[in-house]
């Protein structure tokens, strides 16, 4: 490699100098020999050798190489001479590197990264379109009955290979005590399909899935081997309880494998045919069109998505039309089952699995790159008017290397090397910074999924990526100062004064005028999150959190039959009721504000029979409840111990509905009375009487206004409960004793989690807490980067005036007409910054809007705000060197020359 | 008055030096010295546009160098050929007959 000599360049040196002496030396020798005088010989050597040792050099490095490499060394030590320049520009680079490569790692992880599967390409994941409502789904997880996924495997000519999953909650007894963990539950084929190997043992394979009960065994994940196993090499074989159900362990998974749902990392993996032992309930899920688990399939090589989809309609059309003929299919309406039969398949390309997180967190995210995105170019621009200020103060050096004869080429090249050293060094420090911005990132996203999924760690991806924005970034820096370095005019830039010089004025001012429109733009958005954030923290859950603890557990993961649970959470209920630290308590069978919710639609009685035309939330909740949350009862009354029946025993059944609800279904009349049913089917009877009306209280999150019914606790088909308490005092404080209670009944049961009603709405706003803090901060960088830039070409216009300054204050103008006229040129920039941003601004409020809340992105008061705080720095920035124009003394500015 | 010499033929120097050098090593000088002889009759050479094409086969892997004590008993850098040099060596041998070879026909068809 001839970069190589570069290096070595001293020893060639000595080396050619050697050789060409003695070359020199023999000539002049034989030379004299044939009687040519000394002296004579000697010049003609030298002749003769003329300018060999340069051509030489060329030879080592080829000619722009080694120019480019003197042309680096040049820009190192011009650099090392203004320190305060070089550490403002690579300050502003490694900002804005280090930020869009951290953002950009979440992006990759999140969203981009394909599976480490064997030829993820290939994935796709199966959906199946239909209303809910009659094929059983709960939610859009994109939820399948385990049956089509058996079926879909016959169809070899398209799929290379078909499996389920889904996503389990249960508590694993290993050595010690229960504890609850993330699980998959898949299909025999699940490793096999997507081509991972064990890293000790065996994988799931189909005789473990061949019938119910085959197979009660388990794979573990390396990450939870490796954490809870120690790595030990004899685990294979060894026993643990799934739930109470003992179960073998076969294998451990590859190493990095963490399942197909970036956004829940399975500790273990156990096949569908040990459903019933996962606690998913008493149906028989392997033949029942219950939709409960995700397909995914290979594709064959060559197949696309479109084509697959395509290919497999006709069989799907005749699944469906059989669908309808089995036994307990509802009875639909004609509309809704020509909708049923007319429903697809749809086949989207899944290399990443498939992810709920990605569909939650990928906007926020794109929207937060984008963001980075706007303030590297804003760093840039400000790079770049620093190199344009500092081509001025060098305008005579290159105007005199013009007139001794460099061409443009050359002096382009030079600033070319100038940016590209820059922006080498700025992405190395931003590379460097990367990882604690990550480290700082990590703090706002959820926990668990920080814990898990999230590594604050530099791909090989991530640092090219890193590369290549550094590099763009010195050429977008140095591209203006060396356009503007080839059009000057030589003559011109060797007469002007010292200090001026070199022109650009109009071009810096252009930039100027982008950054503040940028800003602007960074600064609106900014204030939008904040005002989401704030607006969602002021309106609150609907309830108040001081003082709450919550926790929560759930029986029949531990074996527990429905009824046995309901009558523990009752027992229970009642127990923590007598704390002595409890003020009062309440129990819910959901927990609030973690994103999901039991819903349906819901069947009304009144004077005609009348199903709501959206889903409506659910709960079940204990008397006292709402008096412990501090949820109002607008009427009516709450539930009380006479509304909840023993277990198993058929009674009056009453409700409790929200004021969302009645605004919405029962505007025109006294809700208390009305009978109402969970379901829309024409078989529900509507007999659960409408006792109260509560506030409204969020469930699913925050922004969440909908309409809920509640019904009571114990109804003997209770998996689990949340448990409320309003503590005197510290809520954590009550800890011990709950734990204590919950021993005593049953040893073997794990409480899932302990929080204050606090922390789970800090949790629940994270998303917002995360695009409130980072546009936050972004914006404040990016005010931060123009004020400096205005500054910079500010200061750069009134030396430039000084002497025209200097006539007009001898002349009779006064200091205040200075200031005015150098304050003019500025508000002429902030004003055609603010003209390009605002448009631009309502263009993006579209794409932002949904993740807003209680503010529209034209809000005026916002984005006034948002210009304020703009032209409030700006004009601060730009005052300071337009009253130094007024203080100019007339005498000293004449005097210049 | 020596008789009037052509410039040598462009990318033919480094041919020539890879023909001196396969009888013996020697160092630039003796090279030059070599070419001298040839110049003196046919071609002319620059002496200064040895040492450019020197490096240049050296750098190709076709020389190797190594400093030894010259006929004068001072240290020199002395050249000579690679495997790889050799190599080159008939391959330009190989193109110059065929090249000269289809120039001389040419030549002989026009003339008869």
């Amino acid at each position: 490699m001839r970069l190589f000599n570069w290096f070595r360049r001293r020893s060639l040196e000595r080396g050619l100098d050697r050789e060409l002496q003695y070359h020199f030396d023999r000539r002049v020798t034989d030379l004299a020999a044939t009687g040519i005088p000394e002296s004579e010989a000697r010049r003609r050597a030298a002749a003769e050798l003329g300018l060999v040792r340069e051509e030489v050099r060329d030879v080592w490095l080829t000619r722009w190489l080694r120019d480019f490499f003197y042309d680096l060394r040049f820009s190192g030590r011009s650099f090392l001479r203004s320190p305060a320049f070089t550490a403002t520009t690579l300050l502003s680079l490694a900002l804005g590197i280090g930020a869009t490569t951290a953002i950009y790692s979440l992006v990759d992880q999140v969203i981009l990264h394909a599976l480490p599967v064997h030829e993820p390409e290939r994935l796709v994941l199966m959906d199946w379109n239909a209303d809910d409502l009659i094929t059983g789904a709960n939610g859009t997880f994109n939820l399948m009955p385990y049956p089509v996924c058996r079926a879909l495997q016959q169809q070899t000519r398209i799929l290379d290979g078909v499996f389920c999953r889904a996503e389990i909650q249960v508590n694993l007894t290993a050595a010690g005590d229960p504890r609850p963990v993330a699980a998959e539950i898949v299909s025999g084929n699940y490793f096999t399909v997507l081509g991972v190997p064990p890293a000790l043992g065996r994988v799931i394979e189909p005789e473990d899935d061949a019938a119910r009960g085959a197979g009660p065994v388990v794979v573990l994940s390396h990450d939870f081997w490796q954490a809870q196993f120690g790595g030990a090499a004899d685990i294979v074989g060894s026993k643990v309880l799934v739930g109470s159900h003992p179960m073998t362990v076969i294998g451990v998974a590859a190493e990095g494998f963490r399942g197909v749902d970036v956004g829940a990392v399975p500790a273990f993996w156990m096949p569908t045919s040990m459903y019933a032992d996962a606690n998913l309930g008493a149906d028989d899920l392997i033949n029942s069109p219950t939709r409960w688990l995700q397909i995914i399939a290979r594709l064959r090589p060559g197949v696309t998505p479109a084509q697959a989809q395509a290919g497999l309609q006709p069989w799907f059309a005749a699944w469906l039309q059989e669908s309808t003929l089995r036994p307990g299919f509802p009875a639909l309406s004609a509309d809704r089952r020509r909708d049923y039969l007319a429903s697809t398949l749809a086949v989207t390309s899944a290399p990443q699995g498939h992810s709920p997180l990605r569909r939650n967190l990928s906007q926020p995210l794109w929207l937060l790159l984008a963001a980075t995105g706007v303030l590297l170019g804003l760093a840039c621009l400000n790079v770049a008017g620093l190199f344009l200020a500092r081509g001025s103060a060098r305008g005579r050096e290159i105007g005199t290397r013009l007139a001794l004869g460099a061409s443009r080429g050359r002096i382009g090249r030079q600033l070319l090397a100038d940016s590209l050293l820059l922006a080498v060094a700025g992405g190395a420090l931003g590379i460097a910074l990367a990882p604690l911005a990550m480290r700082a990132l990590l703090a706002f996203l959820p926990q668990d999924l920080a814990a898990n999924a999230i590594r604050p760690s530099l791909s090989l991806n991530l640092l090219g990526f890193a590369l290549a924005i550094s590099l763009a970034a010195g050429l977008l820096s140095g591209i203006a100062p060396a356009l503007q370095a080839g059009r000057d005019n030589i003559v011109n830039s060797l007469r002007e004064r010292g200090g001026t010089g070199f022109g650009g004025v109009r071009l810096r001012k252009a930039i100027v005028t982008l950054q503040v429109a940028f800003s602007l733009i960074l600064l609106i958005g900014a204030a939008l999150f904040l005002r989401t954030l704030t607006g969602l923290l002021a309106k609150g859950p609907g309830f108040g959190t001081s003082g709450l603890l919550s926790f929560a557990i759930a029986p029949t993961q531990n074996g527990y039959s429905r009824a046995d649970a309901s009558r523990l959470v009752r027992r229970l209920d009642e127990q923590v009721r007598a704390l002595p630290e409890a003020g009062s308590s309440g129990t819910a069978r959901f927990a609030f504000l973690n994103g999901g919710a039991w819903s349906n639609r819901v069947t009304l009685q009144t004077d005609r029979r009348k199903v709501t035309d959206g889903a409506v939330n659910f709960n079940a909740v204990s008397p006292g409840f709402f008096a412990t949350l501090g949820v109002r009862i607008l009427a009516g009354r709450d539930f009380n111990t006479s509304d909840l029946r023993p277990v198993g025993e058929i009674g009056p059944r009453c409700a409790i509905v929200n004021q969302a609800f009645v605004k919405r279904y029962l505007a025109d009349r006294d809700p208390l009375g009305i009978r109402i049913a969970r379901g829309s089917l024409p078989n529900v009877v509507p007999d659960s009487v409408i006792v109260g009306v509560v506030a409204d209280m969020s469930y699913r999150g925050l922004r969440d206004n909908s309409e809920q019914v509640f019904f009571p606790l114990f109804e003997h088909d209770d998996t689990g409960a949340t448990f409320f308490i309003k503590v005197r005092g510290a809520p954590e404080q009550a800890i011990p004793s709950i734990r204590r209670l919950v021993r005593q009944d049953d040893p073997r049961l794990p409480i899932l989690w302990f929080r204050t009603l606090d922390d789970q709405v800090n949790r629940s706003l994270t998303t917002e807490r995360l695009l409130a803090a980072l546009s936050g901060s972004f914006g404040a960088l990016a005010l931060l980067l123009s004020l400096i830039g205005l500054y910079g070409v500010m200061a750069f216009v009134v030396t430039r005036r000084t002497r025209e300054i200097g006539i007009r204050l001898a002349l009779g103008a006064t200091g205040g007409s200075a200031i005015r006229l150098i304050l003019c040129d500025a508000v002429i920039m902030i004003a055609a910054g603010m003209a390009i941003a605002l448009p631009c601004a309502a263009a993006l409020g579209k794409v932002v809007k949904s993740q807003l809340f209680g503010v529209a992105p034209t809000d005026p008061a916002t984005v006034a705000s948002a210009a304020l705080v703009l032209a409030a720095g700006t004009l601060a920035a730009a005052f300071i060197p337009a009253w130094r124009a007024s203080r100019v003394r007339a005498t000293e500015a004449l005097r210049l020359d | 008055m020596p008789s009037p010499r052509f410039p040598i033929p462009q990318g033919t120097l480094d041919m020539l030096i890879l023909q001196i050098l396969s009888l013996e090593p020697a160092h630039g000088y003796g090279i030059a010295q070599r070419l001298e002889q040839i110049s003196r009759s046919v071609v002319q050479v620059n002496q200064g546009s040895l040492y450019p094409a020197l490096h240049r086969l050296q750098q190709k892997g076709w020389l190797r160098a190594e400093w030894k004590q010259s006929e004068t008993g001072r240290e020199a850098k002395f050249y000579a050929l690679t495997a790889a040099g050799r190599r080159q060596l008939a391959i330009e041998r190989d193109s110059w007959a065929r090249l000269s070879g289809a120039v001389n026909l040419i030549f002989e068809e026009g003339g008869r």
